[in-house]
């Protein structure tokens, strides 16, 4: 989810860049066995793509489910149960599907079953993956093998949307056994590396090794088990007892300390989201865009990076980071403080900040509102319990707001819902014909030099109006015992577990 | 003695009334938004609606609670909001882990009190006594979560005595169980063993003072029959009350320790309920505290009769 998944992940997630990038870490011969314990920094609620919005939801599926699309560590679109793939029209995309794949009930994986999933994606009342498959008018089975997704209009993001949720497939036969538990003990849905055994909320999530997985060999490990742990300190303490092996987060001021102690591996590289606060056009005083300029003039994201954020991660400067291949590396609009720019912009006026009661954010809160002041703008703080903060902001009912964004893939999914007119996530009320145009045109072609341009001009836009001040990239990172081997670490922040082994 | 019961039970019904009335209207006036946690970073206006029209909080508050009255008049707690399990079984489930902890915590803390309450009392302006009483100030003083960051840095994180939170359930391996709530059980049941031990002190000074007592004495009783068999037995009417107290209040009283060590309980399913607006559940946790509480005083009272046979309910 969008706060949570932010306070708790990016803002802690804001660990370390500079420890090397993504990719593998160890190249030992694997070894069978053994299991491994991750840490959850939050409860799951669901075990079904369909229903899910959480993060370390996401960070399970990817060790039960297989997607029909998969990523490597620079975000290229690499085959999953999709084996090749022909979008050479852009309404009609033909998919060659994996041959003699079985989910793990021991039914089969084929054209059905790709259709019968897309279909209840886009068809269940509580179906979460609607958005995602907006632009799929319907899946054609053509044999076995191969399968034709039928669009309404070009959508170059749909790719990069089947890595995720909406590309997960589930035995429909295990779907329709587990009835209206499903969501609560999928048992056998899955064709990925492991399978599920037990789901005691709050205590442990069990999963085994699928001794059938279509990927020969693999995986090493007998099996998971996930703790919810959802302080970042007690992860921390957990990890350093053993009783968890890996973990995505811990406290930025903690990294180093981790670093440090030879029994432990930290590695990272720079993650998919963006950190930073929505400011209000629709009402004062930021309806005045010189004082939205004034703001982002004063912020001192280099003093964030290294006060707050402990150097992890780089200093951000629009919504696409630089792990995407739309990273624009001379948009720096705003740079360095510049508290007499400022000044000269807008000053003399005061606005409120809200944010969660997290000591990190209120740290965060207290030292842009020494920033601010230097310029002779007041920024009053307004703590709130997370769901009345969430509700607030999203019912535009703020001047400022501290929000995060995990980040998706493709950079539609850090541009869109944000700032196109009416969009899901556009709390600041932002509005720009012309960044619309953008976006829209972004979306749907799929020349990528082409869309490249339209970011690079769209995030331009937006940075320079100022309806969201950017201030950090945070990183994903493999925080885990050295007993940990094999692990691939991604920039989506997802832990994949398949082709790990212990030593 | 029955028919008391039964007016003590029928008198239950419009407390739980009243509080259904409460907790409802208390959960469902607190800003937030369900749909909004509950669709996170997949929000569209449609969904929301959706989810809205899905949970009838599209309705009128008193037309929301009537429906939720008639469902619970029936036993339905309904299901999660966020998990779509079961209310009951959401409950049923954590419930033994809570009720380990909280009989531990209390077992703990009569362990500590009732001893070295009887013995501030008898020996009153002792260095003993004065030691009690600083344990007292500073296990009322020092709050349950920092008493329980300090017992995991030290005895878990520094000397590796015990694990970190998490729990196993007791029928599947006791002694793994008892490892497990030890520090779990220290913190939670540290406050309630200093004011145990206070209301023991000082209940034991005022029937140390009585006169049966100075007779006993003068029968010349040995020193362990007047303390233990005449002073101890009555001085804790008082204590009883408040263990009785402390016994209905488990399920708060949990709250924040079961969320300090990850113990799979109720008080941290509360937690995550009232953050996550989880309604539904909720509201079945405060009434079931609630209960709790009433069953609590009504056990009390029954327990006074056997501790004091003057007491008498006709």
């Amino acid at each position: 989810m969008r706060r949570v998944g932010l306070a708790a992940a990016c803002l802690v997630m804001v660990v370390a860049c500079g420890s090397g990038g993504g990719g593998n870490n160890q190249s030992a011969t694997p070894k069978h066995g053994g299991t491994a314990t991750i840490a959850l920094e939050s409860e799951l609620r669901t075990l079904d793509p369909l229903d899910s919005s959480l993060l370390v939801e996401r960070e399970v599926f990817y060790n039960m489910y297989d997607s029909l699309f998969t990523i490597d560590p620079s975000l290229s679109i690499k085959p999953g149960l999709v084996k090749s793939w022909d979008t050479s029209d852009p309404v009609n995309y033909k998919f060659t599907l994996q041959s003699g794949v079985k989910y793990q009930d021991g039914t089969p994986f084929n054209a059905q079953s790709v259709k019968d999933n897309i279909t209840r994606y886009k068809t269940t009342a509580n179906s979460r993956r609607k958005s995602d498959l907006a632009s799929v008018s319907s899946v054609e089975v053509v044999d076995d093998t191969h399968v034709t997704f039928h669009l309404k209009k070009p959508d170059a993001t749909l790719l990069a949307t089947l890595v995720d949720r909406a590309g997960m497939m589930l035995s429909m036969a295990a779907v329709q056994k587990g009835g209206q538990n499903f969501s609560l003990a999928p048992m056998n849905a899955g064709s990925g590396p492991f399978q599920f055994v037990e789901w005691k909320r709050n205590d442990h999530l069990n999963l085994t090794k699928n001794p059938s997985y279509w990927k020969s060999g693999l995986p090493y490990l007998d099996g998971l088990t996930y703790r919810a742990i959802p302080d970042v300190n007690a992860i921390l303490a957990a990890l350093k007892t053993g009783d968890i092996d890996i973990a995505r987060t811990i406290a930025a001021k903690d990294v180093a300390g981790l670093k440090a102690d030879s029994g432990f591996i930290y590695r990272s590289t720079p993650a998919l989201g963006f950190n930073g606060f929505e400011l209000n056009t629709g009402a004062p005083p930021f309806n005045d865009p010189a004082k939205r300029k004034a703001v982002a003039l004063a912020i001192d994201r280099y003093a964030i990076l290294k006060n707050i954020n402990f150097n992890i991660g780089v200093v951000g400067y629009g919504p696409i980071p630089p792990s995407s291949w739309a990273f624009d590396s001379n948009e720096k609009i705003y740079d360095h403080a510049n508290p007499t720019a400022a000044k000269n912009t807008a000053t003399g006026f005061s606005f409120m900040y809200k944010t969660t009661s997290d000591p990190v954010l209120q740290q965060l809160a207290q030292l842009m509102q020494a920033e601010l002041a230097a310029a002779g703008i007041t920024m009053n703080i307004q703590t709130e319990e997370f769901a009345t903060y969430q509700q607030e902001c999203a019912n535009h009912q703020f001047q400022a707001c501290g929000v995060n964004w995990s980040g998706r893939i493709d950079p539609d999914g850090n541009t869109y819902a944000w700032w196109h007119t009416g969009g899901d996530f556009n709390d600041s009320l932002y509005s720009n014909s012309q960044v619309d145009a953008w976006l829209e045109d972004a979306r749907t072609t799929t020349d990528q030099a082409k869309r490249k341009q339209d970011y690079d001009n769209a995030q331009k836009q937006i940075v320079a109006d100022a309806p969201y001040v950017f201030s950090v990239f945070g990183v994903s990172a493999q925080i885990s015992s050295t007993k940990i081997q094999g692990f691939t670490l991604y920039p989506d922040l997802m832990i994949r577990m398949g082709e790990v082994w212990k030593s | 003695m029955l028919t008391y019961v039964l007016r003590r039970l029928l008198l239950m019904l419009p407390v739980a009334f009243l509080v259904t009335v409460g907790v409802f209207m208390l959960i469902h006036l607190t800003p937030g938004d369900p749909a909004l946690i509950v669709l996170g970073e997949d929000r569209s206006p449609q969904a929301i609606a959706a989810i809205h029209q899905q949970l009838g909080l599209d309705k009128p508050i008193y037309v929301q609670y009537v429906i939720w009255l008639g469902r619970i008049a029936h036993g339905d707690f309904g299901r999660s909001i966020t998990t779509h399990q079961p209310v009951g079984t959401a409950i049923t489930e954590r419930l033994p882990a809570t009720l380990e902890l909280g009989t531990a915590a209390l077992l703990w803390s009569l362990i500590i009190a009732i001893p070295l309450g009887t013995i501030a009392a008898v020996k009153r302006g002792s260095l003993a006594d004065y030691i009690a009483t600083g344990i007292t100030v500073a296990g009322v003083s020092l709050p349950n979560f920092f008493i329980g960051v300090v017992l995991i840095f030290v005895l878990s994180v520094s000397l590796r005595l015990f694990p970190f939170g998490g729990y196993i359930p007791l029928g599947q391996d006791p002694v793994e169980s008892l490892h497990h709530v030890v520090l779990p059980a220290i913190a939670l049941g540290t406050a309630g063993a200093a004011i145990n031990m206070r209301f023991t002190r000082s209940s034991m000074i005022e029937v140390l003072n009585n006169d049966y007592v100075r007779t006993a004495w003068a029968k010349g009783a040995s020193w362990q029959r007047v303390i233990f068999i005449h002073a101890l037995k009555n001085a804790l009417i008082p204590v009883v009350t408040i263990v009785g107290l402390q016994i209905g209040g488990i399920i708060e009283g949990a709250v924040v320790t079961e969320t300090v060590f990850t113990w799979p309980g109720v008080g941290r399913l509360a937690v995550e309920s009232i953050s996550d607006r989880d309604y539904t559940v909720v509201q079945a946790i405060v009434l079931l505290a609630a209960f709790s509480y009433m069953l609590a005083n009504l056990l009390v009272d029954l327990v006074y009769r056997w501790v004091d046979p003057r007491i008498s309910y006709s």
